[in-house]
């Protein structure tokens, strides 16, 4: 029984480390609009929320939606439209069956405006400038300039611990991110570095991150407070 | 299915760092396998000070519920068991406040009460000044309003925490009771005042997110015996648990005694905070899903979760106790909003066909757990266990739970079943 179980493990850690698949606490069903759920739905609230109410019908996702407008949601109406397709599709009470291996995304845009908006803006702001004490602003962050990949680094594996941008003082959890692909984590991090003014702090010469590079990043697997001890390092 | 000590998920980040830092399986002794493969985040982890195991809910929001194996064991919860929940996330300013200690001294000692609103005289409290005051005990019952809500999945199931009956323990607030006080500080409300409406220091996770304010008829006879707290189980409040000062309203549902008290007005209208006109409300009469939703809630159609509605639930025996068939001693707790008191509490072996009444301690408040008891036969295979509560005011629990279905999944308390199978 033991060693079944160890075996287990073992295959679980192997797995775990395999630089191809997800790293985050929750995994979310595949399917469109996924992202947009992982991106606007961990502000306030992790995604146990509703990862535990799966099952209900549309209408009470609506109503959900609806509700989470009061305690702050702010997104567009084609964002809400997606958002509820996904919740009342794969977390409704009749959810498709998984596909037998992970089905191709859908050429996901790789527009880096559209992913900051998606994935990015709820907690950093749409105008990056975040939230004091809560969540770094990424507007004027020199941090995203600390090495090559350093940016990719932190939204691959997440960011936890103290740390000062700018002199906000912020000791908060970044979750995961790994979940993106290699082409949009390419082209939100080369769009955060070109804009809100970060052009400006971009050392000479910075080279714009290819999808490669973050396929590399992906290959040693870090903890989010292995991601602040090389903050730490590359602060020196 | 889930098991009481366990959450659902596996957090895949966490084991990473377990296995990596043993060295995989090879080194790991079973014990921490198994601790890092059981959860996200334990509530040891999440809350300072508090006790591992608790069900997590959302450790985010640090909502967790107590097994009832634990809860079981006190007759006064201790805090690092106690459920809990919060409205906004604790990090960065507010990340004190998941913590069983009490809040920071510097906060504490510049802490301030503002008592206002439509008066003539406002006035300003430092925790010192309500120190000074004359305290009085209230021992009550702290239940969150959702406790439950898992049970209206057999109607349709509701968004939000899934808790089962650990969303409750039985406290000791001690405090300044409210309406002297309030005549002391001879503020002159207007006669336009028909409200308390009550704040205090958290905040929303957004800077566009609604506050979290409460709202209180001045007329309710239940802030007759509100006390202004400091102090919960003999020491000061601990953070998770709104120290360093809280409004108690004995009866009334968790979300209504507003933690981290800072402001008290008088007010002509109840707040327009979402979680006061929309969220924690039951609709008047009777809903059924699809037909009334979420947020179809108005002040006029509704109500918000004030007097708890009388609830018992049965502690043991649970089926993790495993007990043989014969004699068994069965047990629990009962409590209602302190307005009458609970008289009779009966209870059945088999699923409802037969009924004994169960012997009751005397309760230490109006507003405590009534402890119950009574001896019945469990027989080989399944029984069901139930237990109902009455009081003196004829108010009893609903064979049914599911006829007080509202979509947002408040104030269950319908007749709790434990199925037992020898």
């Amino acid at each position: 029984m033991r060693s079944a179980f160890l075996s287990f493990v073992v295959a679980l850690a192997a797995w775990q480390a395999s630089p191809a698949l997800a790293q985050s606490d929750f995994v979310l069903p595949d399917g469109p609009g996924r992202n947009l759920v992982y991106g606007q739905c961990q502000t306030c609230h992790d995604l146990q929320s509703p990862i535990d109410s799966a099952g209900i019908p549309r209408d009470a996702w609506d109503a959900v939606l609806d509700n989470m407008k009061e305690y702050g949601l702010r997104i567009t109406p084609e964002q809400r439209a997606k958002i509820l397709d996904y919740l009342a599709t794969y977390m409704g009470p009749k959810p498709p069956p998984k596909a037998a291996a992970a089905p191709a995304q859908p050429a996901e845009k790789t527009d880096g405006a559209q992913q900051f908006a998606d994935v990015c803006a709820a907690c950093h702001e749409p105008d990056a400038k975040g939230k004091k004490g809560k969540f770094p602003a990424l507007a004027g962050n020199k941090d995203l300039f600390l090495s090559k990949d350093f940016p990719v680094k932190v939204v691959l594996y997440g960011l936890e611990g103290p740390i000062e941008v700018e002199g906000d003082k912020i000791n908060n959890q970044m979750p995961p991110f790994d979940f993106l692909t290699d082409d949009e984590i390419a082209a939100a991090v080369n769009y955060v570095r070109s804009h809100f003014g970060n052009d400006k702090l971009a050392p000479a010469g910075f080279a714009e991150i290819t999808p490669a590079d973050v396929a590399a990043a992906r290959k040693k697997a870090m903890s989010s407070a292995e991601v602040h001890a090389l903050r730490k390092s590359l602060l020196k | 299915m889930r098991d009481q000590d366990t959450a659902s998920g596996i957090t895949r980040r966490k084991f990473g760092q377990i296995a990596g830092a043993a060295g995989l399986a090879a080194a790991a002794s079973p014990a921490m396998i198994k601790a890092a493969m059981a959860a996200t985040p334990d509530s040891a982890e999440i809350i300072v000070g508090k006790a591992p195991g608790l069900i997590i809910h959302n450790a985010k929001l640090a909502v967790m519920e107590t097994p009832l194996s634990m809860l079981r064991k006190y007759k006064h919860t201790p805090k690092d068991i106690l459920y809990n929940r919060f409205h906004f996330p604790h990090e960065g300013d507010a990340a004190w406040y998941a913590s069983t200690a009490p809040a920071p001294a510097d906060m504490v000692k510049n802490w301030t009460v503002r008592f206002g609103g439509l008066v003539q005289r406002s006035r300003t409290l430092t925790i010192a000044d309500l120190e000074k005051r004359p305290q009085e005990q209230r021992v009550m019952v702290l239940q969150c309003a959702g406790n439950g809500r898992s049970y209206y999945a057999a109607k349709q199931k509701v968004a939000g925490g899934q808790w089962k009956n650990g969303g409750m323990g039985c406290v000791v607030w001690e405090g300044v009771p409210l309406k002297p006080l309030l005549d002391d500080l001879k503020m002159v409300p207007s006669s336009q005042a028909h409200w308390l409406t009550a704040e205090g220091w958290d905040q929303p996770g957004t800077p566009v997110g609604s506050d979290f304010a409460k709202s209180y008829h001045l007329a309710d006879p239940a802030l007759d015996h509100a006390i202004v707290a400091l102090k919960m189980n003999g020491e000061p409040i601990p953070a998770q648990n709104g120290g360093p000062v809280r409004l108690v309203i004995p009866g009334f549902y968790g979300n209504m005694h507003m933690k981290l008290l800072t402001e008290l007005n008088f007010t002509a209208d109840q707040s327009n905070s979402a979680f006061q006109s929309m969220g924690y409300r039951m609709p008047l009469s009777p809903v059924e899903p699809g037909e009334f939703k979420a947020n179809d809630y108005t002040i006029y159609n509704s109500v918000p979760t004030y007097g708890q509605k009388i609830k018992s639930v049965i502690f043991s025996p649970l089926p993790e106790d495993k007990p043989k068939a014969g004699m068994v001693e069965i047990t629990g707790v009962a409590f209602n909003d302190g307005m009458g008191k609970i008289t009779m509490v009966e209870v059945s072996a088999d699923g409802g066909k037969t009924w004994m009444n169960a012997d009751i301690a005397p309760a230490e408040s109006p507003w405590a757990w009534y402890h119950w008891s009574v001896k019945a036969k469990l027989m080989g295979g399944k029984n069901e266990l139930m237990c109902r509560a009455t009081d003196d005011l004829g108010r009893s629990q609903p064979m049914d739970g599911l006829t007080r279905w509202n979509p947002r999944g408040y104030e269950w308390n319908g007749v709790d079943r434990v199925e037992i199978t020898v």
